[in-house]
């Protein structure tokens, strides 16, 4: 017997290819991303996809940078396929654009890559778009980039998310308030960081944490809600750092009402994020079709120094393959647009390439028979003729009719329909 | 709204797991009527039965909004997921056992091991914990059998009783973990259906909060061997 041969040319594994309606839709996302970004004055740029560890390491911890593809080049240097975009943009803002005119409104859109084991479910290459809002430390930034984000997954056809908004110095205040060892702190914070409450309560016991205190580090998952939950949290709070955030909060609530956002918002006090990277104000979006976030962001005021530009900093990234799975899920495969078939007769052939270009101008794709036929096939929706009145005969499902006009006022109508 | 989706591990934990639902009030979950399919919808929830190790598969991926599963899968392999309750059933240590009679068993550490485990990475923990350089074999079953065979100078196993090691002349030198059934929520659901999960965390808290705390949740730190 022979060996068994691989039946198909290999794919790396935790790689897809983005055929037909997927495809589609993967570009149609990105694009409403990239043009909501755009509308809202954010200047595209583009990274690459390689960048030196070093750089990628500013941005990245360090056990994270082992779910990167990571190699040297001929000189010897480590390189690494990059795994986010942000630190990319920041280290453009830090040696080319330093000059400004801040505050800097930049985005962004491409692909990630993951040096994760396959066969875990989880992607190794995504695409992601994202802003970056660079030299502004007010809140109106902060606000600014959410209501960004909102808008960019509406115009995706994903308006019915949930926007999680929370602080990167809240648990960090809480655990300084707690008057916490050293070792201690370590290994609570870890605890929280790994999301398990379970080993934060076990963390907590035997300390002297004060029972207010320890109540409101216990109930961290479930302190959310809306503007209400800030009046409770701070009636429980003294010291000064946790109530500050509290109020800044406060103020961010108000200005995302401004932007008429804060219906599918929450505040979320207890959100977990990485805080040696975020510095304020964090946000998360969540659709229910979906087990992972679609984006998130926040500020993170210390990435610019890292490059020697003292600047501070709020963003987001979308997570386009996610997004895709959430519109897949919520509201089924819906059929994509084909572009219409435009057949022709011998004689009919020059008038088809103008009817082609007029149907193009208004915006209906068009592929053009690239042989005469007589008469239509059957599934030619329309066929150009040198005697038909208007120069075309045309078919549409159930219905026939006779010029470009015509068919144009039907496929308006069809548009308009859906 | 949809149900909220359950996976729960097949096996030793799965009838004490059936029970904990149906007595907290949660679903009414029997553990027969998985008896021939996989799924079984009471009401408001969706219950899976999948193997343990493919709980936090689940969940992670967001198949299963929240999942019971032993503590001592998720330090094989730790995910995205929040940890929420601590179920208290399902106890069991995570032990090094070395063969009657061998200096391990007297206490007399070597200046390598080589242990068998199905458990590496938290041997791996423990073992670094105790900065002992010790070698891993990982093995998928039977661990036991490795040192009577000669292919490990010991093991680092689940025990429950004790009395499988006792049958096969293993004692216990040192405890690396304690674990107990936990529950765990998927990060989105957590966030999107917080209503439904923490009447969930709370009716399983409320179920299990009379017996006292035997278990606590961090494997403890041994101290390093002389």
């Amino acid at each position: 017997m022979s060996e068994v041969q691989s039946p198909t040319p290999g794919r790396a594994p935790g790689f897809s290819d983005w055929v037909g309606p997927a495809a589609e839709r993967r570009r149609a996302v990105t694009d409403a991303f990239v043009d909501t970004f755009t509308a809202w004055g954010y200047a595209y740029l583009a990274t690459p996809l390689v960048e030196p560890l070093t750089t990628v390491a500013a941005g990245v911890a360090g056990g994270s940078q082992t779910q990167l593809f990571r190699f040297m080049d001929a000189d010897g240097d480590l390189l690494a396929l990059v795994g986010e975009r942000t630190v990319s943009v920041a280290r453009v803002v830090a040696t080319q654009l330093q000059g400004g005119p801040f505050p800097l409104r930049l985005c962004y859109s491409g692909p990630v890559l993951f040096n994760r084991p396959p066969l875990g479910g989880r992607r190794r290459e995504a695409m992601q778009a994202g802003c970056e809002l660079i030299g502004h430390a007010g809140l109106a930034a902060d606000a600014e980039c959410i209501a960004v984000a909102a808008a960019a997954l509406e115009r995706a056809g994903m308006g019915g998310v949930q926007i999680d908004v929370g602080h990167a110095d809240f648990i960090p205040s809480l655990l300084d308030q707690a008057h916490l060892g050293p070792e201690q702190r370590a290994i609570v914070a870890g605890a929280v960081r790994r999301r398990d409450l379970v080993a934060v309560e076990a963390a907590l016991e035997g300390t002297e944490v004060a029972e207010a205190d320890r109540a409101l580090l216990l109930a961290f998952p479930t302190l959310r809600g809306g503007r209400e939950i800030l009046e409770m949290a701070g009636a429980r709070l003294t010291a000064v750092r946790p109530r500050a955030v509290i109020e800044e909060l406060a103020r961010l609530w108000d200005l995302l009402d401004g932007h008429g956002i804060t219906d599918r918002a929450h505040l979320d006090l207890g959100a977990v994020r990485d805080w040696d990277y975020y510095t304020g104000p964090t946000f998360e979006l969540f659709s229910s079709d979906l087990g992972f976030p679609l984006g998130s962001g926040g500020r993170y005021d210390r990435l610019l120094g890292a490059f020697g530009l003292e600047a501070p900093a709020t963003g987001f990234v979308l997570h386009v393959d996610r997004c895709c799975d959430a519109l897949l899920r919520g509201s089924g495969d819906e059929t994509p647009r084909l572009p219409l078939r435009l057949g022709h007769s011998v004689r009919g052939a020059a008038g088809a390439v103008e009817i082609a270009a007029r149907l193009r101008r208004a915006g209906h794709p068009v592929a053009l028979d690239l042989e005469s036929t007589e008469p239509p096939a059957g599934d030619v929706v329309g066929w150009a003729h040198a005697d038909g009145p208007g120069g075309l005969r045309w078919r549409l499902p159930g219905k026939q009719g006779t010029g470009v006009d015509a068919l144009l006022a039907e496929l308006d109508a069809g548009r308009a329909r859906q | 709204m949809s149900p909220l989706r359950l996976a729960l591990p097949g096996g030793a934990l799965f009838e004490d797991a059936c029970r904990l639902l149906t007595d907290a009030g949660v679903a009414d979950a029997d553990p027969h009527a998985f008896d021939r399919k996989l799924r079984v919808v009471d009401g408001a929830k969706s219950l899976v039965k999948v193997r343990p190790t493919d709980v936090p598969v689940y969940v992670e991926m967001g198949a299963c909004d929240a999942g019971i599963v032993g503590k001592d899968v998720l330090w094989e392999s730790p995910r995205d997921c929040y940890e929420l309750v601590d179920l208290r059933f399902g106890g069991c240590r995570l032990v090094l056992a070395a063969l009657e009679g061998s200096p391990l068993a007297a206490g007399t550490w070597p200046r390598s091991l080589r242990a068998a485990t199905k458990y590496p990475v938290a041997a791996r923990r423990f073992f670094d914990s105790l900065g002992v350089a010790a070698e891993l074999i990982k093995l998928h079953g039977s661990v036991e059998l490795a040192p009577i065979m000669g292919l490990a100078d010991c093991v680092v196993d689940i025990t429950a009783t004790g009395r499988t090691l006792a049958a096969n002349h293993l004692v216990e030198v040192a405890e690396a973990g304690r674990s107990t059934a936990r529950l765990i929520v998927n990060q989105a659901s957590l966030k999107t259906r917080s209503d439904a999960v923490d009447r969930l965390a709370t009716a399983l808290r409320r179920a299990v909060a009379p017996a006292e705390p035997d278990v606590p949740a961090a494997p403890p730190v041994r101290r390093a061997p002389a």
